[in-house]
């Protein structure tokens, strides 16, 4: 037999044993948590009694307590970006690699530093040094948006042409002048719709600090949860659903956008 | 030499002032202000100086709530990531049973994909109490969500000569789908999954706060007692573990592609 036709067969017994592997891990985990199959079988029974609570919404309070409260998660979200684009658009331009490749390397450690913090866990440092409130949201959250921003901000300073900062700098153009001129306005639409990225993402991250009082939406769903009034509880599901369907079918729009011109 | 481009100054100066004017009105809505954070600065320094240094003491009693949100992260991925078969398939154009099959599933996936996972958590702690179970099934959802999508995006881009061929020898749906497509997605599907486990890593060290088991739970009662040491070492000895983590699985990806 040529050796062409065995190498599938070694891929498989590959694929055999992590898959093993990882049954194995799952079987320990669920007993480690004591998730057994009586218990398993219970699940939906329990979670369809929750839900048929949930009917019919309390929409009165959705206008009148929830509404205000998605809108604060949706200006924290904004803030939060704000602040994280300031920061990473000089960020990404150190940190990439081709153009100055000293400081990128130091650059992309506390990215990926920034990167690996939970905004929540931000939030819970901001509470006590801000007050509650919507203030400790946003600058957690733009915050821990730098981190993302720096590097794909980077990598795309990263994959322009050089023919432009070339071009200047033989004109005797300085550094700076090749930044403005020659790199910015390159990696410009792409960051920008990086921003609008991270800005959806930035409205689900907002929409859950208010679980440690850091305003928005998230402290109301837990209140209304903890005392049980789940027709409140339905009211503020169905209301972020739909506003952050919007957000995410406008936002999404104004990307293809910008990429395209 | 050639004229400078004319600009859109109309679309300009829209997107200008519409940034300029959101950010304002935003500003306001939250209360920001720098007045407000210079003043709180003592406040700050306060609490760093109390939160400094961290209670390595306490390390010891972290183990077991630690591998508690391991194991969410592993059921959450395994379950999830199994779902997310048949969703994924049902929402991609090539492979789906009928437009109304795929406009279904996609805009279930899109439902799920708005709610953030600490939502999720807080309705199945609700729904089948506080712990562990709780986390494991809100991750499960949130996998769902994550996988189905990416996956789904890489099957509408696979070769539809395979499947075709399959159809074509009097193969079944059921069988085409087997044969013909999920082996072309698969190492797709594998790198999706690890990353899925990657973001749930993460979220099931927060799980907790709302009470849904792993390490968030002793941060939320440290944090109610204002024992700060403690909490530094909590997010460190996370900080340390995500890092760790992620540096595995993001090297299992880079071999699969």
């Amino acid at each position: 037999m040529s050796p062409v036709a065995l190498q599938p067969r070694r891929r498989i017994g590959w694929a055999t044993w992590a898959t093993f592997i990882i049954a194995a891990l799952f079987a320990w985990s669920l007993i480690a948590i004591e998730f057994s199959p009586g218990r398993m079988i219970q699940v939906p029974g329990q979670v369809a009694r929750v839900l048929s609570f949930f009917w019919p919404a309390d929409m009165a309070y959705g206008w009148d307590a929830v509404l205000p409260a998605i809108v604060e998660s949706i200006q924290i979200a904004w803030i939060g970006t704000i602040i994280a684009a300031i920061l990473s658009l000089p960020l990404a331009l150190f940190g990439a690699r081709t153009l100055y490749p000293r400081i990128a390397r130091f650059v992309k450690l506390i990215s990926a530093t920034a990167r690996a913090f939970p905004e929540i866990l931000l939030a819970i440092y901001f509470v006590p040094i801000v007050g509650l409130g919507a203030f400790a949201g946003a600058l957690a959250i733009g915050i821990s948006s730098v981190g993302m921003l720096t590097k794909l901000g980077s990598e795309v300073v990263e994959s322009i042409d050089f023919g432009p900062v070339e071009a200047v700098q033989a004109s005797g153009g300085s550094r700076l002048l090749a930044l403005r001129y020659a790199v910015v306005p390159q990696v410009l639409p792409e960051i920008v719709a990086h921003w609008l990225f991270r800005f959806e993402l930035n409205i689900r991250a907002s929409a859950v600090l208010g679980v440690v009082g850091a305003g928005g939406v998230g402290g109301v769903l837990l209140n209304t949860l903890r005392y049980r009034h789940f027709e409140k509880a339905a009211a503020v599901l169905i209301l972020t659903i739909i506003v952050v369907l919007i957000i995410d079918m406008v936002s999404g729009e104004i990307r293809r956008r910008i990429i395209r011109s | 030499m050639p004229d400078r481009p004319a600009r859109n100054w109309w679309l300009w100066g829209g997107s200008i002032a519409f940034l300029i004017a959101m950010t304002w009105w935003s500003a306001v809505g939250i209360g920001f202000s720098i007045t407000e954070l210079a003043c709180n600065i003592t406040g700050g320094t306060r609490l760093l100086q109390e939160s400094w240094p961290p209670a390595f003491g306490f390390l010891p009693r972290l183990v077991e709530p630690f591998m508690e949100t391991i194991y969410i992260a592993i059921i959450g991925t395994v379950v999830g990531g199994i779902l997310a078969v048949p969703v994924a398939v049902l929402a991609a154009r090539n492979l789906t049973l009928g437009p109304w099959v795929w406009f279904a599933d996609r805009n279930f996936m899109n439902v799920l994909r708005t709610l953030p996972d600490l939502f999720w958590a807080m309705l199945f702690a609700t729904a089948v109490g506080f712990g562990p179970v709780a986390g494991a099934l809100a991750l499960s959802v949130f996998t769902i969500a994550v996988v189905s999508k990416l996956w789904s995006e890489s099957l509408e881009a696979i070769d539809m000569g395979l499947p075709e061929a399959v159809r074509s020898v009097g193969g079944s749906w059921l069988q085409m789908v087997q044969f013909g497509a999920i082996p072309q997605g698969l190492q797709h599907y594998v790198s999706y999954v690890l990353y899925a486990f990657e973001l749930n890593v993460r979220a099931s060290m927060v799980l907790g706060l709302v009470g849904a088991g792993g390490i968030g739970m002793i941060l939320e009662t440290q944090r109610a007692n204002f024992e700060y040491e403690r909490v530094t070492m909590i997010i460190l000895a996370v900080l340390v573990a995500v890092l760790i983590i992620e540096q595995i699985s993001e090297s299992i990806r880079k071999k699969l592609t």
